[in-house]
């Protein structure tokens, strides 16, 4: 791995040995303005890792993920990709590339069903143009036939529930359902990178859990690695790999889930000042 | 099964089906046939092939008149059939009449009353608008609920799908029959006053033997329609039965458990409306898929065979007809192909006329002496003549890249600016070819425009394109059209239309899903171009003669009039707006200064009482308001794409929807103001 990496040769890199990296990030900073969202951040992940980004709100974390698929450019800094740099990337290449992600809000295709947004997922792996649309030669039928195969299939690994309902407008679904058809979505494009913005937000304790044996699963039975933004320290603590913590646009602290629940920097800074202040007051 | 079962032993159930599909269907075909033309045209034609000096009709005339009469009558007799099939039989016949009243029988009285295609349409226009709010109130008001549809989802097995059949053989032959008595009754009773030639009965007596055997045939044609559209037992989520059983294993074997039923089931009652409509048996077998193939051949023997049947329908005129419906036919590709820029992928443009003006000029600089004054080079109008057909696809190719020309720089920019550019655009192309007058004739234009030409085979195929006729027109306006519409279906089904929807829902999730923003969108403009293109070479081939003072900036609007009116994204919504729009702008509001010099029009008392009021000056006002009313009373459009229905009218009785944290759409300003930037 680290001889792939020599021939790529001309760009500096880290000084921490980065064999056998899938995502790397080096140094990366984004400023808006005055404001430095992001600072100086390193991030390693490597294959079939589940990494976790946690932090307090605006830490920065969902700036993080733009920069890796590409909705910003970073300031300074590096990220690497199986070795090679996505900096200037747009958002369409990355996916190709092999990154894909979720959104915080869900992101979909309200007018459109289930299986179309699924279906649009699969945009990159699919070769028809205009001619192709037009005409459409032997190459476009069968290639449109096994897009939608494949995009049942998909639908079917979070069992039947979305299959029942893969001609409904995803306006109509209820917000689990639609939160499964957005990773659904994303795992359309064969992706090698997962990256999944509070993917539990707004569940119950049983959606939860079943939200995490489905991300277990990605790893598992897809093979794909990923890394999630969470809030719920329950779910990062118990399916996380490591665990990268961010605040005020800094990585404070980065490893087992064990060594970060008991980092008092990630204490600090989820409980706030106050605890300095009130410690300082005695 | 025996014959007599098939034939005319017929169950109670069925009886009250055929009782119900009988009067709805053979009122309109009365009405048609005895006091319209129907009638006339099947007269003529026997008489033309029997006594061909007493007929009306040349010789190919005749021909194209019986074709169009047989295929006319076998499609409502095998429609018939289909209808009894395919409906559950769960709602009132009153319900149907009543329906079946307004959507067909008055806009063919209309018609008839006012002599006049396209004003018998707008009026039917009207009174529909009007009748579907009346509806609306009248069914609250009586506490009426429909039974909902999709309900209970009627899977069908070997003994109902042949009882299907059944029921389709009788609708048809019972209507058949039914029609040739009442016809033979009519015949009878115009024989006995004089008016029929003795000829005829042979005819009608011909007529009468036939009708019921090829009702029985067409009936079965009808079924086997329906049959097509029925869910069977072995049918899962992928329409295949057997392959479901080789699928791999763990989760991926799900697929194979879930059965079109079980998601017909699970759909939302809004979605079950629009699914309801694709089987059989089903509530409204009127509005089903099904019935609308049979609506589709029907219209289109009509406008194939218009120049044919207009002089029995209307009388004399037909000449002035055909020239507007042809210059109509390049509006409704302007329509098409800006309902793919601004239907399909959402981009505002405002300068659309600028790429019909490129499409123009792009054959009057080539196929006129405006080449010699260019090039200097003397050409052959003979042979350029043959060129039009080769630069249909140029010109045409011309705009579209004028189209990537405008869109490469512009398409990065948000929605509003990219339409103050286009609009800009639109300004500048014809203040360009104004200006240019040394190459392009200026102010004057070009005239002495070429002809299309065709091989001329006597005595089969032989057309005239520099005469007075504007047949030859109107049949290639036709082939563009029916090219036109093939293109954009192709495009809306495919990977390409999908990104387009895409990329209007959410332009961020739809990059990020893969979809490369500025190529598809250039793809759009591109293709919008493109059709322009077509529309401008036809029209400066048909006129003959071109001027920049032909086009302004407001012919912009009015076709994006026309595609936001027919239904944004909707392909035949956007013929009808093209229709509609035309009729109204440039037929209707054209004339009512003639209708009100007439003293026993009504319209007279505005001149006579208003002084200095003209109908033209007003004309803009009126078309304003009629666009603004449109706008507030149906502002999806007269025929909306199921999307766009949605988007603007929430139905009263859709369920709510927890949708999670924001109340806001995606892609909205509201919604990016919350997102954080975290």
């Amino acid at each position: 791995m680290s001889s792939k990496q020599v021939k790529l040769g001309g760009e500096s890199r880290p000084a921490v040995p980065s064999e056998n990296a899938l995502l790397e990030l080096s140094g990366v900073t984004k400023r808006f303005g005055g404001l430095a969202a992001v600072q100086e951040v390193n991030l390693i992940i490597r294959p079939r890792e589940i990494v976790s980004v946690i932090g307090p709100n605006g830490a920065g974390k969902t700036t993080v993920f733009n920069l890796i698929t590409g909705l910003y450019v970073p300031t300074t800094g590096e990220i690497r990709f199986d070795g090679k740099s996505i900096v200037k990337l747009s958002p369409d290449r990355i996916v190709q590339a092999g990154i894909t992600r979720t959104f915080q809000n869900i992101r979909l295709f309200n007018n459109m069903t289930v299986l179309e947004n699924v279906l649009v997922g699969q945009h990159t792996l699919l070769k028809a143009g205009v001619f192709g649309s037009l005409f459409r030669p032997p190459y476009v039928i069968h290639e449109e036939e096994k897009a939608r195969e494949r995009a049942v299939e998909l639908l079917g690994f979070f069992g039947t529930t979305l299959l029942e309902r893969q001609e409904e407008y995803v306006m109509n679904l209820s917000y689990a359902d639609r939160r499964r058809v957005e990773i659904a979505r994303a795992l359309a494009a064969n992706p090698k990178l997962l990256l999944l913005d509070e993917p539990t937000a707004g569940m119950n304790e049983n959606e939860t859990l079943e939200a995490v044996k489905y991300i277990r699963r990605l790893r598992d039975e897809l093979g794909l690695t990923i890394l999630l933004i969470e809030h719920k320290l329950a779910v990062t603590m118990g399916m996380s790999d490591h665990i990268a913590v961010l605040d005020y646009g800094r990585k404070i602290a980065d490893g087992l889930p064990e060594e970060v629940r008991n980092d008092e920097r990630v204490i600090a800074a989820y409980l706030g000042r106050q605890t300095k202040e009130d410690a300082a007051e005695e | 099964m025996s014959i007599n079962s098939r034939w005319l032993r017929v169950e109670s159930d069925t009886r009250k089906l055929l009782m119900k599909w009988l009067v709805a269907l053979l009122v309109p075909v009365a009405i048609f046939t005895f006091l319209w033309s129907g009638e006339a045209i099947e007269n003529n034609v026997f008489l033309g092939i029997v006594a061909p000096a007493t007929s009306l009709y040349t010789s190919s005339a005749v021909f194209y008149a019986a074709i169009f009469i047989v295929i006319f009558y076998a499609t409502v007799i095998a429609l018939a059939g289909y209808l009894v099939a395919a409906d559950s039989d769960r709602r009132n016949p009153i319900e149907v009449w009543i329906d079946l009243l307004f959507y067909v029988v008055l806009p063919m009285l209309y018609i008839i009353v006012t002599s006049n295609l396209l004003i018998g349409l707008s009026l039917s226009a009207i009174t529909w608008g009007i009748y579907f709010f009346a509806r609306k109130r009248v069914r609250d008001l009586l506490h009426y609920n429909p039974p909902a549809l999709l309900e209970e989802v009627q899977v069908l097995d070997e003994q109902q799908k042949a009882n299907m059949m059944n029921r389709a053989r009788a609708g048809g032959f019972w209507f058949a029959t039914a029609f040739a008595v009442i016809s033979l009754i009519v015949d009878v009773i115009f024989f006995l006053s004089g008016s029929l030639p003795s000829v005829l009965l042979i005819w009608v007596i011909v007529r009468t033997i036939l009708l019921p055997v090829a009702g029985y045939f067409l009936g079965q044609l009808g079924g086997s329609v329906a049959l097509k559209r029925v869910i069977t037992q072995n049918e899962n989520g992928n329409g295949n039965g057997e392959k479901s059983e080789q699928r791999g294993f763990g989760w991926r074997r799900n697929v194979a458990q879930v059965s079109k039923k079980q998601q017909l089931e699970h759909l939302s009652k809004s979605r079950a409306r629009e699914e309801a409509k694709d089987f059989v048996p089903n509530d409204l077998p009127l509005q089903s898929k099904g019935a609308s193939r049979f609506y589709l051949t029907l219209l289109g023997l009509v406008v194939l065979f218009y120049p044919v049947i207009d002089p029995i329908l209307f009388g004399s005129g037909t000449k002035g007809r055909i020239t507007s419906y042809g210059d109509l036919g390049y509006y409704v590709i302007l329509a098409l192909g800006l309902n793919i820029v601004v239907g399909f992928a959402g981009l505002l443009d405002l300068g659309y006329v600028a790429f019909f003006v490129i499409g123009t000029y792009a054959w009057a600089l080539v196929g006129s002496t405006q080449f010699t004054v260019l090039t200097g080079i003397v050409t052959n109008p003979q042979f350029v003549s043959w060129l039009f057909w080769p630069m249909i696809i140029i010109a045409a190719l011309i705009a579209a890249a004028w189209g990537v020309l405008l869109g490469a720089p512009t398409l990065r920019l948000r929605g509003d600016y990219l339409a103050i550019v286009t609009l800009g655009f639109g300004e500048i192309i014809p203040a360009f070819f104004l200006n240019l007058d040394k190459y392009t004739g200026g102010i004057n234009g070009i005239s002495g425009i070429y002809r299309p030409a065709t091989p001329c085979i006597q005595p089969f195929f032989c057309v005239d394109w520099n005469g007075f006729d504007p047949t030859p027109y109107y049949y290639l306006i036709l082939v563009l059209i029916f090219l036109c519409i093939f293109a954009n279906v192709r495009l809306r089904d495919s990977r390409l239309g999908r990104a387009w929807v895409a990329i209007r829902e959410d332009e961020i999730a739809a990059s990020s899903s893969g979809i490369n923003l500025v190529n598809t969108k250039l793809f759009a403009f591109a293709a919008g171009a493109f059709f322009s293109g077509v529309a401008g070479i036809y029209h400066a081939a048909k006129l003959g003669t071109i001027a920049p003072t032909d086009f302004n900036s407001n012919d912009s609007f009015i076709f994006l009039a026309m595609v936001v009116i027919g239904g944004l994204g909707s392909i035949p919504g956007v013929i009808v707006g093209a229709v509609v729009v035309y009729a109204i702008n440039l037929l209707i509001l054209a004339q009512l200064d003639t209708f009100a010099a007439d003293p026993t029009n009504f319209l007279h008392v505005f001149p006579q009482y208003i002084p200095n009021f003209t109908f033209s000056n007003i004309r803009n006002l009126l078309f304003g308001i009629i666009l603004i009313s449109i706008m507030i009373f149906r502002p999806e459009g007269l025929i909306p794409s199921a999307r766009r229905r949605r988007e603007l009218h929430r139905a009263p009785d859709a369920e709510l929807i927890e949708v999670g944290a924001l109340d806001e759409p995606p892609g909205s300003a509201a919604f990016e103001a919350e997102v954080p930037v975290e």
